[in-house]
Protein backbone atom coordinates (compact mmCIF):
# COMPACT_ATOMS: atom_id res chain seq x y z
CA UNK A 1 0.00 0.00 0.00
CA UNK A 2 1.27 3.05 -1.31
CA UNK A 3 0.79 6.78 0.48
CA UNK A 4 -0.38 9.41 -1.58
CA UNK A 5 0.12 12.66 -0.43
CA UNK A 6 -3.08 15.27 -0.51
CA UNK A 7 -2.85 17.79 -2.91
CA UNK A 8 -6.61 19.67 -3.06
CA UNK A 9 -7.91 19.64 -6.59
CA UNK A 10 -8.06 23.04 -6.58
CA UNK A 11 -3.81 23.46 -6.32
CA UNK A 12 -3.63 20.24 -8.57
CA UNK A 13 -5.47 22.83 -11.71
CA UNK A 14 -3.43 25.65 -10.41
CA UNK A 15 0.15 23.61 -10.51
CA UNK A 16 -0.99 22.00 -13.91
CA UNK A 17 -2.57 25.45 -15.61
CA UNK A 18 1.13 27.36 -14.67
CA UNK A 19 2.99 24.62 -16.12
CA UNK A 20 0.97 24.71 -19.41
CA UNK A 21 0.67 28.44 -19.82
CA UNK A 22 4.47 28.72 -19.31
CA UNK A 23 4.88 26.24 -22.12
CA UNK A 24 2.27 28.28 -24.55
CA UNK A 25 4.12 31.41 -23.75
CA UNK A 26 7.63 30.38 -24.72
CA UNK A 27 5.86 30.24 -28.96
CA UNK A 28 4.73 32.89 -30.74
CA UNK A 29 0.87 33.49 -31.05
CA UNK A 30 -1.46 33.26 -33.87
CA UNK A 31 -3.84 35.36 -34.91
CA UNK A 32 -7.05 34.49 -37.24
CA UNK A 33 -9.72 36.63 -38.26
CA UNK A 34 -13.01 36.89 -40.23
CA UNK A 35 -12.77 39.00 -43.03
CA UNK A 36 -15.40 40.11 -45.51
CA UNK A 37 -15.62 37.04 -47.66
CA UNK A 38 -13.16 34.74 -45.59
CA UNK A 39 -11.00 33.98 -42.34
CA UNK A 40 -7.42 34.19 -42.71
CA UNK A 41 -5.06 33.18 -40.50
CA UNK A 42 -1.66 34.86 -39.56
CA UNK A 43 1.35 33.07 -37.30
CA UNK A 44 4.44 34.06 -36.96
CA UNK A 45 7.06 30.98 -38.31
CA UNK A 46 10.61 31.49 -38.98
CA UNK A 47 10.65 27.49 -39.95
CA UNK A 48 9.16 27.73 -43.73
CA UNK A 49 8.77 24.08 -43.36
CA UNK A 50 7.18 22.92 -39.51
CA UNK A 51 3.82 25.08 -40.22
CA UNK A 52 1.32 25.88 -37.69
CA UNK A 53 -1.62 26.29 -40.19
CA UNK A 54 -3.04 23.47 -41.80
CA UNK A 55 -6.03 22.14 -43.84
CA UNK A 56 -8.07 19.71 -42.24
CA UNK A 57 -10.95 19.55 -44.89
CA UNK A 58 -12.64 21.27 -48.33
CA UNK A 59 -13.63 23.94 -45.19
CA UNK A 60 -11.82 23.78 -42.37
CA UNK A 61 -8.25 24.64 -41.10
CA UNK A 62 -6.53 24.33 -38.17
CA UNK A 63 -3.73 26.28 -36.25
CA UNK A 64 -1.95 25.49 -33.31
CA UNK A 65 0.18 27.30 -30.79
CA UNK A 66 2.68 25.96 -28.10
CA UNK A 67 4.24 22.36 -28.75
CA UNK A 68 4.79 21.75 -31.88
CA UNK A 69 4.89 18.08 -31.77
CA UNK A 70 2.34 17.74 -29.56
CA UNK A 71 -0.10 19.89 -32.29
CA UNK A 72 0.99 18.44 -34.80
CA UNK A 73 -0.65 14.87 -33.42
CA UNK A 74 -3.40 16.68 -32.81
CA UNK A 75 -3.65 18.22 -36.30
CA UNK A 76 -3.21 14.80 -38.04
CA UNK A 77 -5.82 13.26 -36.11
CA UNK A 78 -8.31 15.75 -36.82
CA UNK A 79 -7.72 15.60 -41.29
CA UNK A 80 -7.91 11.69 -40.35
CA UNK A 81 -11.10 12.30 -38.34
CA UNK A 82 -12.41 14.49 -41.24
CA UNK A 83 -11.41 12.61 -44.37
CA UNK A 84 -13.33 9.41 -42.32
CA UNK A 85 -16.26 10.92 -41.61
CA UNK A 86 -16.80 12.41 -45.07
CA UNK A 87 -15.77 8.84 -46.61
CA UNK A 88 -17.81 7.21 -44.43
CA UNK A 89 -21.32 9.71 -44.46
CA UNK A 90 -21.26 12.46 -46.87
CA UNK A 91 -18.59 15.56 -47.40
CA UNK A 92 -21.45 17.54 -46.37
CA UNK A 93 -21.60 15.89 -43.01
CA UNK A 94 -18.04 17.18 -41.93
CA UNK A 95 -18.58 20.11 -39.41
CA UNK A 96 -15.76 21.99 -37.68
CA UNK A 97 -17.85 21.87 -34.50
CA UNK A 98 -17.89 18.34 -33.98
CA UNK A 99 -13.54 18.30 -34.54
CA UNK A 100 -13.51 21.32 -32.11
CA UNK A 101 -15.39 19.12 -29.33
CA UNK A 102 -13.43 16.01 -29.94
CA UNK A 103 -9.97 18.31 -29.30
CA UNK A 104 -11.48 19.74 -26.47
CA UNK A 105 -12.28 16.74 -24.66
CA UNK A 106 -8.93 15.36 -25.32
CA UNK A 107 -7.08 18.26 -24.43
CA UNK A 108 -9.17 18.16 -21.41
CA UNK A 109 -9.09 14.92 -20.22
CA UNK A 110 -5.23 15.57 -20.80
CA UNK A 111 -5.15 17.86 -18.74
CA UNK A 112 -6.76 16.57 -15.53
CA UNK A 113 -6.14 12.98 -15.94
CA UNK A 114 -2.98 12.78 -18.15
CA UNK A 115 0.88 12.22 -17.41
CA UNK A 116 1.27 16.00 -18.20
CA UNK A 117 -0.92 18.29 -19.73
CA UNK A 118 -0.35 19.07 -23.45
CA UNK A 119 1.16 22.26 -23.91
CA UNK A 120 -1.17 23.54 -26.61
CA UNK A 121 -4.22 25.49 -27.76
CA UNK A 122 -5.83 24.97 -30.76
CA UNK A 123 -8.19 26.76 -33.53
CA UNK A 124 -10.91 24.93 -35.84
CA UNK A 125 -12.17 27.46 -38.44
CA UNK A 126 -14.45 27.02 -40.56
CA UNK A 127 -15.67 28.62 -43.88
CA UNK A 128 -19.56 29.70 -43.79
CA UNK A 129 -21.63 28.24 -46.81
CA UNK A 130 -25.04 27.78 -47.49
CA UNK A 131 -25.06 24.78 -45.03
CA UNK A 132 -22.91 26.36 -41.93
CA UNK A 133 -21.98 29.39 -40.79
CA UNK A 134 -18.29 30.93 -40.65
CA UNK A 135 -16.41 29.94 -37.07
CA UNK A 136 -13.83 30.00 -34.88
CA UNK A 137 -13.22 27.53 -32.29
CA UNK A 138 -10.64 27.81 -29.75
CA UNK A 139 -9.57 25.31 -27.54
CA UNK A 140 -7.22 26.13 -24.59
CA UNK A 141 -5.14 23.99 -22.72
CA UNK A 142 -7.44 22.85 -20.16
CA UNK A 143 -10.60 21.80 -23.03
CA UNK A 144 -12.22 25.17 -22.64
CA UNK A 145 -13.77 25.92 -26.29
CA UNK A 146 -14.87 28.84 -26.83
CA UNK A 147 -16.51 30.52 -30.39
CA UNK A 148 -14.90 33.61 -31.43
CA UNK A 149 -17.33 36.33 -33.25
CA UNK A 150 -14.79 38.08 -34.95
CA UNK A 151 -11.43 36.98 -34.54
CA UNK A 152 -9.34 34.99 -32.22
CA UNK A 153 -5.68 34.63 -30.78
CA UNK A 154 -3.56 31.32 -29.69
CA UNK A 155 -0.31 31.67 -27.62
CA UNK A 156 1.08 33.61 -24.48
CA UNK A 157 0.40 37.17 -25.44
CA UNK A 158 -2.73 36.68 -26.64
CA UNK A 159 -4.66 39.64 -24.20
CA UNK A 160 -1.94 42.48 -25.57
CA UNK A 161 -2.62 41.15 -29.10
CA UNK A 162 -6.23 40.85 -28.88
CA UNK A 163 -6.88 44.51 -27.63
CA UNK A 164 -4.40 45.56 -30.31
CA UNK A 165 -6.47 43.84 -32.91
CA UNK A 166 -9.59 45.39 -31.48
CA UNK A 167 -8.35 48.86 -31.30
CA UNK A 168 -7.56 49.07 -35.20
CA UNK A 169 -10.83 46.77 -36.46
CA UNK A 170 -14.05 46.72 -35.28
CA UNK A 171 -16.14 45.25 -37.85
CA UNK A 172 -14.58 42.34 -40.70
CA UNK A 173 -13.17 44.30 -43.44
CA UNK A 174 -10.49 43.31 -46.52
CA UNK A 175 -8.08 40.75 -46.69
CA UNK A 176 -5.98 43.07 -47.47
CA UNK A 177 -6.53 45.23 -44.00
CA UNK A 178 -7.53 42.44 -42.12
CA UNK A 179 -4.03 41.20 -42.45
CA UNK A 180 -1.98 44.76 -41.88
CA UNK A 181 -4.21 44.52 -39.17
CA UNK A 182 -3.40 41.45 -38.17
CA UNK A 183 0.54 41.53 -38.66
CA UNK A 184 0.74 45.01 -36.54
CA UNK A 185 -0.94 43.46 -33.59
CA UNK A 186 1.24 40.34 -33.78
CA UNK A 187 4.51 42.43 -33.99
CA UNK A 188 3.32 45.11 -31.29
CA UNK A 189 4.48 48.71 -31.44
CA UNK A 190 8.01 48.40 -31.25
CA UNK A 191 9.06 45.64 -34.10
CA UNK A 192 8.45 44.57 -37.57
CA UNK A 193 7.98 41.42 -38.44
CA UNK A 194 9.95 39.88 -41.76
CA UNK A 195 7.57 38.66 -44.61
CA UNK A 196 9.23 35.31 -44.37
CA UNK A 197 9.08 35.10 -40.95
CA UNK A 198 5.32 34.97 -41.15
CA UNK A 199 3.19 32.33 -42.44
CA UNK A 200 -0.56 33.23 -43.61
CA UNK A 201 -3.07 30.91 -44.88
CA UNK A 202 -6.80 31.81 -45.99
CA UNK A 203 -10.42 30.02 -46.42
CA UNK A 204 -12.17 31.41 -49.03
CA UNK A 205 -14.46 30.00 -51.69
CA UNK A 206 -12.92 30.43 -55.48
CA UNK A 207 -15.23 27.90 -57.24
CA UNK A 208 -13.58 24.74 -56.42
CA UNK A 209 -14.31 22.03 -53.64
CA UNK A 210 -11.29 23.00 -51.01
CA UNK A 211 -10.89 26.25 -49.87
CA UNK A 212 -7.77 26.35 -48.10
CA UNK A 213 -4.98 28.61 -49.61
CA UNK A 214 -1.29 28.69 -48.43
CA UNK A 215 0.00 32.66 -49.44
CA UNK A 216 3.55 32.55 -50.61
CA UNK A 217 5.83 35.37 -48.95
CA UNK A 218 5.42 36.94 -52.49
CA UNK A 219 1.48 37.35 -51.87
CA UNK A 220 1.85 38.35 -48.25
CA UNK A 221 4.44 41.10 -49.19
CA UNK A 222 2.01 42.36 -51.76
CA UNK A 223 -1.19 42.11 -49.65
CA UNK A 224 0.80 44.17 -47.01
CA UNK A 225 1.50 47.18 -49.47
CA UNK A 226 -1.65 47.43 -51.43
CA UNK B 1 -15.44 7.67 -34.61
CA UNK B 2 -13.54 9.20 -31.97
CA UNK B 3 -10.70 11.15 -32.51
CA UNK B 4 -8.26 9.00 -33.95
CA UNK B 5 -4.97 9.67 -32.04
CA UNK B 6 -1.63 7.36 -32.54
CA UNK B 7 1.64 6.65 -30.40
CA UNK B 8 4.61 6.96 -33.06
CA UNK B 9 4.69 3.13 -33.13
CA UNK B 10 1.65 2.22 -34.47
CA UNK B 11 0.55 5.23 -36.99
CA UNK B 12 -0.84 4.61 -40.47
CA UNK B 13 1.25 7.54 -41.26
CA UNK B 14 -0.10 9.54 -44.37
CA UNK B 15 -1.80 6.53 -46.07
CA UNK B 16 -5.61 7.03 -46.15
CA UNK B 17 -5.88 3.61 -46.62
CA UNK B 18 -3.42 2.34 -44.02
CA UNK B 19 -6.21 4.36 -41.49
CA UNK B 20 -9.53 3.27 -43.68
CA UNK B 21 -8.43 -0.60 -42.74
CA UNK B 22 -7.54 -0.06 -39.02
CA UNK B 23 -10.98 1.44 -38.03
CA UNK B 24 -12.62 -0.86 -40.20
CA UNK B 25 -14.15 1.88 -42.58
CA UNK B 26 -13.31 -0.52 -45.59
CA UNK B 27 -14.27 -4.15 -45.73
CA UNK B 28 -11.03 -6.12 -46.74
CA UNK B 29 -13.48 -9.10 -47.93
CA UNK B 30 -16.19 -8.03 -49.91
CA UNK B 31 -16.89 -10.29 -52.77
CA UNK B 32 -20.29 -10.02 -53.75
CA UNK B 33 -20.98 -8.04 -56.67
CA UNK B 34 -21.24 -10.91 -59.05
CA UNK B 35 -24.35 -9.20 -60.93
CA UNK B 36 -22.65 -6.00 -60.79
CA UNK B 37 -22.39 -4.22 -63.92
CA UNK B 38 -19.45 -4.13 -65.96
CA UNK B 39 -17.70 -0.64 -67.04
CA UNK B 40 -15.85 -1.08 -70.86
CA UNK B 41 -13.34 0.44 -72.61
CA UNK B 42 -11.24 3.52 -71.82
CA UNK B 43 -7.60 4.38 -73.89
CA UNK B 44 -4.95 6.81 -72.60
CA UNK B 45 -2.52 7.71 -75.09
CA UNK B 46 0.74 10.45 -74.84
CA UNK B 47 1.24 13.35 -77.04
CA UNK B 48 3.86 15.95 -77.40
CA UNK B 49 2.23 17.71 -74.00
CA UNK B 50 0.66 15.45 -72.15
CA UNK B 51 -1.88 12.86 -71.93
CA UNK B 52 -5.26 12.58 -74.03
CA UNK B 53 -8.05 9.98 -72.60
CA UNK B 54 -11.38 8.74 -73.87
CA UNK B 55 -13.83 6.36 -72.37
CA UNK B 56 -17.15 5.51 -72.93
CA UNK B 57 -20.07 6.03 -70.96
CA UNK B 58 -21.75 2.39 -70.99
CA UNK B 59 -22.06 0.41 -68.00
CA UNK B 60 -23.15 -3.43 -69.09
CA UNK B 61 -24.38 -6.11 -67.07
CA UNK B 62 -26.39 -8.41 -69.34
CA UNK B 63 -28.06 -5.85 -70.76
CA UNK B 64 -27.09 -1.96 -70.54
CA UNK B 65 -27.27 -1.11 -67.14
CA UNK B 66 -26.32 2.52 -67.63
CA UNK B 67 -25.25 4.79 -70.43
CA UNK B 68 -24.33 7.59 -69.02
CA UNK B 69 -21.69 6.14 -66.61
CA UNK B 70 -18.41 8.53 -66.03
CA UNK B 71 -15.34 5.97 -65.76
CA UNK B 72 -12.29 8.82 -66.19
CA UNK B 73 -12.27 10.99 -62.90
CA UNK B 74 -9.90 13.50 -61.74
CA UNK B 75 -7.89 12.12 -59.00
CA UNK B 76 -6.27 15.03 -58.27
CA UNK B 77 -5.86 18.24 -60.57
CA UNK B 78 -2.76 16.43 -62.17
CA UNK B 79 -3.79 13.20 -62.44
CA UNK B 80 -6.81 11.05 -63.98
CA UNK B 81 -7.97 7.77 -62.87
CA UNK B 82 -10.01 5.44 -65.44
CA UNK B 83 -11.74 2.34 -64.74
CA UNK B 84 -13.10 -0.95 -65.95
CA UNK B 85 -14.89 -3.87 -64.79
CA UNK B 86 -16.71 -4.05 -61.64
CA UNK B 87 -18.68 -0.46 -61.48
CA UNK B 88 -19.43 -1.31 -58.14
CA UNK B 89 -15.95 -1.84 -57.24
CA UNK B 90 -14.58 0.73 -59.86
CA UNK B 91 -16.10 3.21 -57.90
CA UNK B 92 -15.14 2.92 -54.57
CA UNK B 93 -11.96 1.97 -56.26
CA UNK B 94 -11.72 6.26 -57.53
CA UNK B 95 -13.56 7.41 -54.31
CA UNK B 96 -10.42 5.79 -52.39
CA UNK B 97 -7.72 7.24 -54.82
CA UNK B 98 -8.98 10.67 -54.65
CA UNK B 99 -9.58 10.77 -50.69
CA UNK B 100 -6.01 9.48 -50.39
CA UNK B 101 -4.13 11.36 -52.51
CA UNK B 102 -5.47 14.58 -51.06
CA UNK B 103 -5.06 12.77 -47.32
CA UNK B 104 -1.55 12.62 -48.46
CA UNK B 105 -1.14 16.08 -49.45
CA UNK B 106 -2.84 17.24 -46.38
CA UNK B 107 -0.83 14.95 -43.95
CA UNK B 108 2.62 16.00 -45.20
CA UNK B 109 1.94 19.01 -47.08
CA UNK B 110 3.47 18.13 -50.33
CA UNK B 111 1.97 15.93 -53.07
CA UNK B 112 2.26 12.54 -53.86
CA UNK B 113 4.50 11.95 -57.05
CA UNK B 114 3.24 10.87 -60.08
CA UNK B 115 4.96 7.02 -59.30
CA UNK B 116 3.76 7.88 -55.69
CA UNK B 117 0.48 7.40 -56.82
CA UNK B 118 0.83 4.55 -59.69
CA UNK B 119 2.46 2.57 -57.15
CA UNK B 120 -0.06 3.07 -54.14
CA UNK B 121 -2.97 1.79 -56.35
CA UNK B 122 -1.28 -1.77 -56.92
CA UNK B 123 -1.61 -3.37 -53.66
CA UNK B 124 -5.74 -1.86 -53.40
CA UNK B 125 -5.66 -3.31 -57.11
CA UNK B 126 -4.11 -6.67 -55.74
CA UNK B 127 -6.43 -7.05 -52.64
CA UNK B 128 -9.52 -6.42 -54.90
CA UNK B 129 -8.50 -8.98 -57.85
CA UNK B 130 -6.85 -12.09 -56.30
CA UNK B 131 -9.68 -14.32 -54.46
CA UNK B 132 -13.14 -12.47 -56.72
CA UNK B 133 -14.17 -13.54 -60.31
CA UNK B 134 -14.94 -10.17 -60.95
CA UNK B 135 -12.17 -7.75 -61.19
CA UNK B 136 -11.46 -3.69 -61.38
CA UNK B 137 -8.44 -3.12 -63.61
CA UNK B 138 -7.64 1.02 -63.57
CA UNK B 139 -5.89 3.43 -65.69
CA UNK B 140 -3.37 6.25 -64.12
CA UNK B 141 -2.57 9.28 -66.29
CA UNK B 142 -1.27 12.70 -65.62
CA UNK B 143 0.94 15.53 -65.90
CA UNK B 144 4.15 14.80 -64.06
CA UNK B 145 5.13 17.90 -62.41
CA UNK B 146 8.44 17.00 -61.45
CA UNK B 147 9.61 15.20 -65.04
CA UNK B 148 7.34 17.92 -67.31
CA UNK B 149 6.02 15.30 -69.21
CA UNK B 150 2.66 13.25 -69.63
CA UNK B 151 3.09 9.66 -68.13
CA UNK B 152 0.29 6.76 -68.20
CA UNK B 153 0.83 3.93 -66.09
CA UNK B 154 -1.27 0.58 -67.13
CA UNK B 155 -2.18 -2.51 -64.28
CA UNK B 156 -2.61 -6.22 -64.30
CA UNK B 157 -4.79 -8.04 -62.09
CA UNK B 158 -2.09 -9.49 -60.21
CA UNK B 159 -1.65 -5.40 -59.09
CA UNK B 160 1.34 -4.99 -61.24
CA UNK B 161 2.12 -1.16 -62.63
CA UNK B 162 3.66 -0.56 -66.00
CA UNK B 163 4.31 2.68 -67.46
CA UNK B 164 3.63 2.97 -71.26
CA UNK B 165 5.50 5.15 -73.53
CA UNK B 166 2.95 5.43 -75.82
CA UNK B 167 -0.51 4.47 -75.48
CA UNK B 168 -3.22 2.45 -73.46
CA UNK B 169 -6.52 0.38 -73.16
CA UNK B 170 -8.14 -1.13 -70.59
CA UNK B 171 -12.08 -2.80 -70.78
CA UNK B 172 -13.54 -5.00 -73.26
CA UNK B 173 -13.36 -3.01 -76.10
CA UNK B 174 -9.85 -2.57 -76.09
CA UNK B 175 -8.48 -5.16 -78.88
CA UNK B 176 -10.38 -2.97 -80.96
CA UNK B 177 -9.12 0.22 -79.78
CA UNK B 178 -5.85 -0.77 -79.37
CA UNK B 179 -5.62 -1.91 -83.02
CA UNK B 180 -6.31 1.82 -83.75
CA UNK B 181 -4.17 3.19 -81.93
CA UNK B 182 -0.98 1.24 -82.98
CA UNK B 183 -1.77 2.36 -86.41
CA UNK B 184 -2.09 5.29 -85.80
CA UNK B 185 0.25 6.46 -83.13
CA UNK B 186 3.38 8.66 -83.80
CA UNK B 187 5.21 9.82 -80.60
CA UNK B 188 4.81 12.99 -81.78
CA UNK B 189 1.08 13.71 -82.06
CA UNK B 190 -0.17 16.89 -81.74
CA UNK B 191 -3.22 17.73 -79.46
CA UNK B 192 -5.44 17.47 -82.37
CA UNK B 193 -4.23 14.35 -83.18
CA UNK B 194 -4.00 12.84 -80.19
CA UNK B 195 -7.53 13.98 -79.68
CA UNK B 196 -8.84 12.67 -83.06
CA UNK B 197 -6.80 9.65 -82.76
CA UNK B 198 -8.19 8.82 -79.20
CA UNK B 199 -11.71 9.09 -80.92
CA UNK B 200 -11.69 6.99 -83.64
CA UNK B 201 -9.81 4.25 -81.37
CA UNK B 202 -13.45 4.26 -79.15
CA UNK B 203 -15.37 4.56 -81.95
CA UNK B 204 -13.78 1.68 -83.40
CA UNK B 205 -14.15 -0.27 -79.67
CA UNK B 206 -17.67 1.05 -79.77
CA UNK B 207 -18.25 -0.70 -83.01
CA UNK B 208 -17.44 -3.61 -82.56
CA UNK B 209 -17.11 -4.86 -78.73
CA UNK B 210 -21.39 -4.79 -78.03
CA UNK B 211 -20.05 -4.02 -74.36
CA UNK B 212 -18.77 -0.33 -74.91
CA UNK B 213 -21.47 2.12 -75.78
CA UNK B 214 -19.82 4.79 -78.76
CA UNK B 215 -21.57 8.00 -79.56
CA UNK B 216 -25.06 8.02 -78.67
CA UNK B 217 -26.26 10.93 -81.49
CA UNK B 218 -29.97 10.35 -79.89
CA UNK B 219 -29.76 10.64 -76.65
CA UNK B 220 -27.14 13.19 -77.08
CA UNK B 221 -24.73 11.50 -74.72
CA UNK B 222 -21.00 11.14 -75.94
CA UNK B 223 -17.57 9.47 -74.72
CA UNK B 224 -15.77 11.22 -72.26
CA UNK B 225 -12.48 12.96 -73.53
CA UNK B 226 -10.09 14.74 -71.30
CA UNK B 227 -6.74 16.34 -71.62
CA UNK B 228 -3.76 16.27 -68.91
CA UNK B 229 -1.10 18.64 -69.84
CA UNK B 230 0.81 21.20 -67.69
CA UNK B 231 -2.66 23.01 -66.72
CA UNK B 232 -3.66 19.97 -64.72
CA UNK B 233 -6.95 17.86 -65.84
CA UNK B 234 -9.68 19.57 -68.47
CA UNK B 235 -12.74 17.71 -69.55
CA UNK B 236 -13.45 18.40 -73.45
CA UNK B 237 -17.19 20.21 -73.73
CA UNK B 238 -20.01 18.12 -74.79
CA UNK B 239 -20.58 20.23 -78.04
CA UNK B 240 -16.73 19.58 -78.54
CA UNK B 241 -16.81 15.77 -78.44
CA UNK B 242 -19.95 15.43 -80.58
CA UNK B 243 -18.45 16.82 -83.37
CA UNK B 244 -15.39 14.81 -83.36
CA UNK B 245 -17.32 12.48 -83.02
CA UNK B 246 -20.03 13.31 -85.66
CA UNK B 247 -17.39 13.85 -88.20
CA UNK B 248 -16.10 9.76 -87.47
CA UNK B 249 -19.68 8.89 -88.48
CA UNK B 250 -20.29 11.14 -91.70
CA UNK B 251 -16.31 9.71 -92.92
CA UNK B 252 -17.64 6.25 -91.96
CA UNK B 253 -21.01 6.85 -93.96
CA UNK B 254 -19.65 7.61 -96.61
CA UNK B 255 -17.77 4.60 -97.15
CA UNK B 256 -20.70 2.36 -95.90
CA UNK B 257 -18.97 1.57 -92.56
CA UNK B 258 -15.43 0.48 -93.60
CA UNK B 259 -12.83 2.77 -92.52
CA UNK B 260 -11.96 2.54 -96.57
CA UNK B 261 -8.39 1.14 -96.63
CA UNK B 262 -6.75 4.39 -94.46
CA UNK B 263 -7.38 5.22 -91.23
CA UNK B 264 -9.67 7.41 -90.86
Amino acid sequence: MSNYFYVSPQQLINDRAEFAQKGIARGRSILAAIYDVGVVMVAENPSASLNKISEIYDRIAFAGVGRYNEFDRLREAGIRWADGTGFTYSREDVDARALANYYAQHIGDMFTEGPKPLEVEILVAQLGGTLRPTKLYRVAYEGTLTDEPHFAVLGGDAETIRSRFEASEAEPDGLATTLRHAVAALAGPERTIPVEDLEVCILEDRGGRRTFVRLSDAEVATLLTD
Amino acid sequence: MGLPLYGAQDDPGPSFLAYAEREGLVSVTARSEALSPHATTVVALRYAEGVVMVGDRQATANYVASRDVRKIEAADRYTALAISGSAARGMEFIRMAQLSFEHYEKMTDTALSLEGKANYLSPIIQRNNLGTPLVVIPLLAGWDPSHRRGRVFEYDGAGGCYERQDFATIGSGSPFAESALRLGFRADLSLEEALDLGALALYEAGDNDPATGGPDFVRGIYPMMVVLDERGFTELPSDDVAARFRTIQERRAATSGVAGGTLR
